[in-house]
């Protein structure tokens, strides 16, 4: 009896819970809307942008500059595209016909949740169809205080030469930090697969603890998916990149953001609106 | 007999001449002047066109090529900078200089150092190396023929130019200190600075 009374009341939280986030959810109308280029990168890991007479913008990062804050312009991206799709440069293997495209962000957070929306047509003309099985993926990494560079360089803190699909590395290294860590958020095309996992010294597709939820998929053309994850804490600006693996891409043949910061009620490059 | 001859023959030039008068011989001497500094200064600056330079097959099969790809051989404003223009000095003392240097470019030539595509691209760190530390050296002496930081408005230049020249600016920087590779490809190897 007793036990029934105790489940009852469990399952009435379970769903005033339930009911709550679902009120709480954002009115994305509200919530102001960034288009934000991702690109093929190519072979360029962190050891190419770090490394002087690869990239001469190194002396930049060496003074606090982000990737941002030298390459995003007039809300395009103003390097060279071509130098990433070059065979005897930056892709060896092959680039996709869409060297970028873009994608509206929006990003919201109540005490409990913070939520990241992405909407984007993903491009056909892959160079490299290694996934089989998902059409698409769209991947957030939101980076911890402890990753060198991390609100500089986003995701490439993760990202270097001798992980899989570089060219000559091991196919079984994955990305990595070589130190702090990525929290990993994955949504997978087929069944709506949400992977919660995390970059350290290797990758993890789960045993995270952000609680990733991912709502939305494809209507028309387009993909709409909303990220729902634990609050990382109001005041905190949070290292942000995501990456969009599109027509069955794997490994590096993503197109992926620079690094973002989220400012979760405080300074960031993405502003993340209080519900 | 000779020693007789020779001390005759410097007898003779610094002996006075009764023959010619001092207007007669400064008139020569003036247009002599004229012709051989003149002649001289004419094939030095032969030695300085585009043609001159992409004469040899191992400067117009290879760097040539590069560099037409590149904005100092075409771009919007049609102003072009030539081979000379960067890797020559313009003022007399230092042209000379260089001159002499690139001399040893000749005993190259003729032992074939980069005469093949594959010899030239076994050399090229070393080349670039060497032209690298000259223009370090002299401060990007031959780019700032042209540019300058007192002449560049940074707040017109693209976000990341001007945020690097920024850096530059305060960092007493010189252009080859970033812009290396800007007019021929860069060479594989290539050593990180020391300084930085």
């Amino acid at each position: 009896m007793s036990k029934s009374i105790v489940s009852t009341a469990v399952a009435g939280v379970l769903l005033a819970l339930g009911s709550h986030a679902a009120i709480a959810a954002p009115d994305w109308g509200k919530v102001p809307k960034r288009d934000i280029q991702v690109f093929h990168p190519g072979v360029a890991t962190i050891e190419w942008i770090t490394k002087k007479s690869d990239h001469s913008g190194t002396a930049g990062l060496r003074k606090g500059e982000s990737c941002v804050g030298c390459h995003e312009e007039k809300g395009g991206l103003n390097f060279n595209m071509k130098r990433l799709a070059d065979a005897k440069e930056l892709e060896p293997k092959g680039a996709p016909k869409t060297l970028n495209f873009p994608v509206a962000v929006q990003a919201a957070y109540d005490a409990g949740n913070l939520y990241v929306r992405l909407s984007f047509k993903a491009p056909a003309g892959g160079a490299d169809k290694g996934d089989k099985d998902n059409d698409v993926k769209a991947t957030l990494l939101f980076g911890d205080a402890k990753v060198p560079q991390g609100a500089q360089v986003g995701c490439w803190a993760t990202c270097h030469t001798d992980a899989r699909t570089m060219p000559g590395a091991d196919e079984k290294k994955t990305k990595y930090t070589k130190e702090g860590a990525y929290e990993l958020v994955q949504w997978a095309s087929k069944g709506n697969k949400v992977s919660d996992g995390s970059v350290t010294t290797e990758r993890k597709m789960s045993g995270g603890s952000t609680g990733a939820k991912v709502e939305g998929g494809k209507s028309g053309d387009t993909y709409t998916l909303t990220f729902t994850r634990k609050n990382p804490g109001e005041g905190k600006t949070v290292p942000f990149g995501f990456a969009i693996h599109s027509d069955h891409a794997s490994g590096r043949f993503h197109h992926v953001s620079m690094g973002y910061s989220l400012g979760i009620g405080a300074d960031g490059d993405i502003k993340v609106t209080k519900q | 007999m000779a020693d007789n001859e020779k001390s005759g023959l410097l007898a003779m030039l610094r002996r006075p001449s009764a023959k010619y008068s001092l207007l007669s011989l400064l008139v020569v001497g003036f247009f002599s002047g004229i012709f051989f500094w003149g002649g001289f200064n004419t094939a030095m600056e032969a030695t300085n066109t585009l043609e001159f330079c992409i004469g040899c097959h191992e400067m117009r099969d290879n760097v040539y090529q590069e560099y037409k790809k590149t904005i100092h051989y075409a771009n919007r404003t049609g102003v072009r900078a030539i081979c000379s223009d960067c890797h020559v000095p313009k003022d007399w003392t230092h042209k000379m200089i260089r001159k002499i240097q690139a001399s040893k470019e000749v005993w190259g030539k003729i032992t074939g150092v980069i005469d093949t595509p594959e010899k030239f691209e076994a050399h090229r760190l070393q080349l670039a190396e060497n032209e690298w530390a000259r223009m370090k050296a002299n401060d990007s002496r031959e780019c700032r023929n042209c540019h300058s930081f007192d002449g560049m408005d940074v707040e017109k230049q693209k976000l990341r130019g001007a945020k690097m020249h920024k850096i530059g600016i305060a960092e007493k920087k010189t252009c080859i200190d970033c812009h290396k590779g800007i007019a021929h490809n860069k060479p594989k190897g290539m050593k990180e600075d020391d300084d930085e």
